[in-house]
């Protein structure tokens, strides 16, 4: 891949920038955000639904943003940083979810009460 | 204080006193005056020589990134003469500490080590051995080699590359000095909860290990980003990822593990240092700590980082095997599967290494399977080196023996980590020597693997081959030294005996013992013959010399450019045509074909920015290790300030013209063309001492190198 | 003992680099950026695992939990103020694109002012709490939310400090290749902690807010 751009503000990776693109991922995530402080701080649901509910919030705010801010997309110019992203995140969720099931495990089999959940 | 320290504390000193330097030590006093006699030799001849300027200019401040390879290599011997003098100490005290009847000296009541002691060399040990050798060891090959095998100028980060060797380098100072100042830990090289606590580690040890481990950590981590970036932004034109050399393919899974998984350790370290600085209950027994917690955030580091070690190693192999079977590697698609395959795999097993904490059969179950699955792509591999083997014209000279003996290894070592993959057998041999014996075995294939390295790519280096008689007698030496020492030990595993005991209390292994203390007695012999190696590689170098195709049978692109390299790489980059480039080259004829035409080329500057910032490191660890806080702050300050200093200076790099360029170009092709001649007047040229099979169904013998050396232009 | 794999023509192929090849600095510099953050998010993984583990009733010890402390508007109001230091270096990104400097030093300034009002909620709350007693020594979860918090804290820290510089190299250098360079991993980096952010808000704060 090769750039003779003397102008480094004409590389691509700068010209993809857009102020329709930020806003956008802005409102999503505060939006988001706001939704999931409501509802936690006024009790409305039940705990583990609740749990599923913030979640997703979260989920949707981290692919919004994982979207307009980084520019994760397959165009020429960000493939490479989407193949990065995509081989982290089952590592991220291994890490997470092994030790989390590890534990789990562990707590029913050596814990006096069953490990209750937080 | 945050923290109840032992000992006391100052706000100048912190806790470093002179109590802490261990005068009194029988084994440590005397090792120290020898030091600094060694230090103030090899100090006094460099002034004496005047080459402090050439070692500044060349060597410290350089970045690029053969030389990091060859200081990184450096390093990894050092530290592995270190780690070898840990394991004769290991060996010594329990060849001597057996029964209740044996004898006892400085200080200990039986052998010559005390409990305490012994605990830091046998945690020393594994740290040296594991990431100051052999991780530095497979840095450095990777940092020399992928560039010139991709056909790049250097890595796609030069002034990174130097700052990982001196962020290595500040790491060894501070175990290093920990012999002398203070003491290491005791915990084993992965440590154990609560052990590692304040509470029953009073002393500095443990810090010691956590910063050199954390220093290690992220110079590894950045080593890892520039090897990656290099392979995928900046091979030449033509090097499509289908012609991609198998070492630089090794390199890619091997660095994207260490990406994913250093910082876990990052991570559990830091966790065990705001456990000791800041009195936080992450891995203590009591207040809501977990103990298994430490465990399990370490080998989510620890599992990947074994194979991070491995492919590199497997890579070295794939290189090797080929050039001296005179044959393409077998299966090239398959063995780039099989390395990705086992870097995906890798990072699902990590419980196999505590199986016994209790997590239950569904657990055990899932990792047990996922651990034997890696055995299959480990299984391809050497199926296909074994293939690669098969009807080649072999050549048993010196590193094709270490890779034959790699190979073996790692059979011993694989069919015994299979069998430590049933968590029934286990549950049998956790904790004991059987384990100890599996993992070195594992361990000693990397190194053969690197020995087999060091013997073919020294040439491409240093542009002379080093003594094929004294290589072949360390391989005798060195592999009958580890059958001494490592079968006794699988033996002693199954008998009951456990890791790390500095008093062996069952007399009935003793003849075991000593049969691994006789091994270890061999491996000091092979030890001499690495030194007799050397300094008669050194003295017979100028008839050993070499050209661009050191071996004549080799096929990977890094055998098209000059030997020694020079420090631009390649005058004009190759355009690719072919998987083995050279060796296609070679076959159609037209390997000596030169560029008709040079264009000016744009090199990074030196820096002694780098080196600086890794003293930094070093002094920013040694304060953290004491706790002298004021010297904590003052060098992360200066590493900040460096740091952005270096930013707003920037390298804008110089230029070579293209009239340099040829005229060193011309230089080397000269050179070339008299070593050449040189070959043909002695006669036995390059494969005069090795076994070569004639075989009438292949192709004649492949020319000796330099032997057309000069500009052959095709018309 | 042909070496497959290749079927260009000997005779006619190009041995040697005719097209002037040169790389390109700035996505490489931007790709092995990204590499260095994905990285950093495998740091908050880990720290994400640890402090699942050590955020079951008995970690707490009987001592204190995030349900005790934890105000969900306080926080939100730190979320927002990270999201609009996010949004004000986007812009300065945009202004970047129309070469308008006194636009990019602008959007830098106003996320830096944003980052610090985040930071100072951050220590306000943290300051609260150690005089209530609660600190990493408390228990094994308040180590682990307090570290987990506060790593991500440090990180907004820093990047604070690099703002600084890269407003000082934007006035001092303008667009060079290398100032670019760095105001897209700048970029990166700033956009990748307030990911973190969603994260540690609502599975550390929130959810502990809920148990």
């Amino acid at each position: 891949m090769s750039h003779g751009h003397d102008d480094p503000t004409l590389h691509p990776e700068v010209q993809m920038s857009t102020s329709r693109g930020y806003f956008s991922g802005f409102a999503i995530s505060s939006i988001l955000m706001f939704v999931a402080t409501f509802l936690v701080a006024s009790h409305a649901v039940p705990p583990f639904g609740l749990l599923m509910v913030i979640a997703v919030c979260a989920g949707i705010a981290i692919i919004a943003q994982i979207y307009f801010l980084l520019h994760i997309d397959v165009s020429e110019h960000n493939i490479w940083n989407t193949v990065a992203l995509v081989l982290f995140m089952p590592l991220f969720l291994i890490t997470i979810g092994l030790t989390w099931w590890m534990f789990s495990q562990l707590y029913l089999r050596t814990m006096i009460m069953p490990g209750m959940m937080h | 204080m945050l923290v109840d320290l032992a000992g006391g504390w100052n706000p100048m000193l912190g806790r470093l006193a002179w109590s802490q330097i261990p005068y009194d030590n029988p084994i440590l006093a005397p090792l120290f005056v020898a030091v600094v006699i060694g230090a103030v030799l090899v100090l006094g001849l460099i002034t004496y020589y005047g080459k402090w300027t050439y070692l500044w200019k060349e060597w410290l401040t350089t970045v690029d990134h053969k030389k990091l390879g060859v200081m990184y290599i450096l390093i990894g011997l050092v530290m592995l003469f270190r780690g070898f003098i840990d394991g004769l100490m290991i060996r010594t005290q329990q060849a001597w500490a057996v029964g209740a009847h044996s004898s006892g000296v400085f200080g200990a009541t039986h052998g010559y080590l005390t409990p305490f002691h012994f605990g830091q060399v046998y945690s020393a040990h594994g740290v040296i051995m594991i990431l100051l050798a052999a991780t530095p060891l497979l840095v450095g090959f990777m940092n020399i080699i992928v560039p010139i095998q991709i056909g790049a100028r250097d890595m796609a980060y030069p002034y990174l590359n130097a700052l990982g060797l001196w962020f290595t380098a500040a790491a060894g100072a501070l175990i290093m000095i920990s012999l002398f100042v203070g003491d290491f830990a005791h915990n084993g090289w992965f440590g154990y909860a609560p052990i590692f606590e304040l509470q029953y580690s009073p002393g500095v040890g443990v810090d010691y290990w956590i910063w050199t481990m954390e220093l290690l950590a992220l110079g590894t981590t950045l080593g890892g980003i520039n090897i990656l970036a290099t392979i995928v932004k900046m091979r030449a034109p033509g090097m499509t990822w289908g012609r991609l050399p198998i070492f630089v393919w090794a390199s890619l899974a091997s660095n994207v593990i260490a990406l994913t998984s250093f910082p876990a350790l990052q991570v559990a370290l830091a966790l065990v240092a705001a456990d000791r600085y800041l009195g936080a209950h992450f891995f203590t027994a009591g207040l809501g700590g977990n103990l298994m917690l430490y465990t399990n955030l370490f080998w989510i580091w620890g599992h990947p980082e074994v194979y991070f070690v491995i492919l590199p190693a497997f890579g070295m192999m794939s290189e090797i095997f080929p050039t001296f079977s005179e044959k393409p590697l077998f299966g090239y698609m398959t063995m780039v599967l099989a390395s990705m395959a086992i870097a995906g795999v890798s990072w699902l097993v990590w419980l196999h290494h505590f199986f016994t904490m209790g997590a239950g059969p569904y657990v055990n179950s899932a990792f047990s399977v996922a651990t034997m699955l890696v055995g299959i792509p480990t299984g391809v591999k050497v199926f296909n080196w074994a293939f690669t083997m098969y009807r080649g014209r072999l050549t048993f000279n010196a590193a094709m023996l270490w890779a034959i003996g790699a190979l073996f290894l790692l059979l011993v070592g694989g069919l015994t980590g299979m069998m430590l993959a049933v968590p029934a057998i286990n549950y049998m041999v956790h904790n004991s020597v059987f384990v100890v014996a599996h993992f070195h075995s594992m361990l000693l294939t990397i190194v053969y693997a690197i020995f087999a390295s060091v013997i073919y790519w020294f040439p491409k280096v240093f542009g002379f081959k080093l003594n094929e008689f004294w290589a072949k007698t360390m391989f005798w030496l060195f592999s009958a030294g580890t059958a001494l020492v490592f079968v006794p030990m699988y033996m002693l595993g199954f008998m009951g005996m456990t890791r790390r005991l500095d008093y062996v209390f069952n007399t009935a292994w003793h003849p075991y013992l000593l049969v691994m203390e006789f091994g270890i007695v061999v491996y000091t012999l092979s030890v001499l013959a690495f030194f007799a190696l050397l300094y008669v590689s050194v003295r017979d170098h100028a008839s050993n010399q070499v050209g661009a195709d050191a071996w004549g049978t080799s096929r990977s692109l890094e055998w098209l450019t000059h030997s020694p390299v020079p420090f631009y790489n390649f005058a004009v980059l190759p355009h690719i045509n072919a998987r083995d480039e050279v060796a296609w080259r070679r076959d159609n004829g037209i390997d000596h074909v030169q560029p008709d035409h040079y264009e000016d080329i744009h090199m990074p500057n030196n820096t002694g920015v780098a080196i600086v910032l890794g003293g930094l490191t070093f002094v920013l660890g040694f304060a953290l290790v004491w706790r002298i806080w004021w010297l904590c702050a003052f060098s992360l300050l200066a590493i900040i300030a460096l740091v952005i200093y270096r930013s707003f200076k920037g390298d804008p790099g110089y230029i070579i013209t293209a009239a340099e360029l040829e005229q060193m170009e011309k230089e080397a092709m000269r050179r070339e063309a008299r070593i050449g001649k040189q070959q043909h007047r002695v006669g036995s040229g390059v494969l005069g001492e090795a076994i070569a099979y004639a075989r009438s169904d292949l192709p004649p013998l492949a020319s000796q190198p330099g032997s057309t050396g000069g500009l052959d232009h095709r018309s | 003992m042909s070496s497959h794999g290749s079927n260009v023509d000997p005779k006619t192929a190009e041995l040697w680099d005719k097209s002037h090849y040169q790389h390109d600095v700035i996505s490489t510099r931007t790709f092995g950026y990204f590499m260095y953050l994905l990285s950093d998010g495998m740091l908050f993984a880990t720290l994400f695992a640890a402090y699942g583990v050590l955020s079951y009733q008995h970690s707490y010890s009987g001592g204190p939990t995030p349900a005790d402390f934890v105000k969900p508007w306080y926080t939100f109001a730190q979320t927002m103020a990270l999201f609009v230091s996010v949004l004000s270096y986007g812009l300065a990104m945009n202004a970047l694109k129309h070469k308008n400097k006194s636009g990019v030093i602008n959007g830098l300034l106003a996320a830096f002012v944003l980052g610090v009002l985040f930071l100072a909620l951050d220590i306000h709350d943290m300051t609260h709490l150690a005089s209530s007693g609660i600190t990493v020594a408390t228990s094994g979860g308040m180590s682990a939310f307090i570290i987990l918090t506060q790593v991500h804290a440090a990180h907004v820290f820093f990047g604070l400090i690099w703002i600084l510089v890269m407003m000082a190299q934007v006035l001092a250098k303008g667009f060079t290749t290398d100032v670019v360079g760095r105001l897209l991993t700048l970029r990166m980096f700033w956009h990748l902690q307030a990911i973190i952010w969603v994260f540690v808000f609502v599975f550390v704060y929130l959810w502990g807010y809920m148990s």
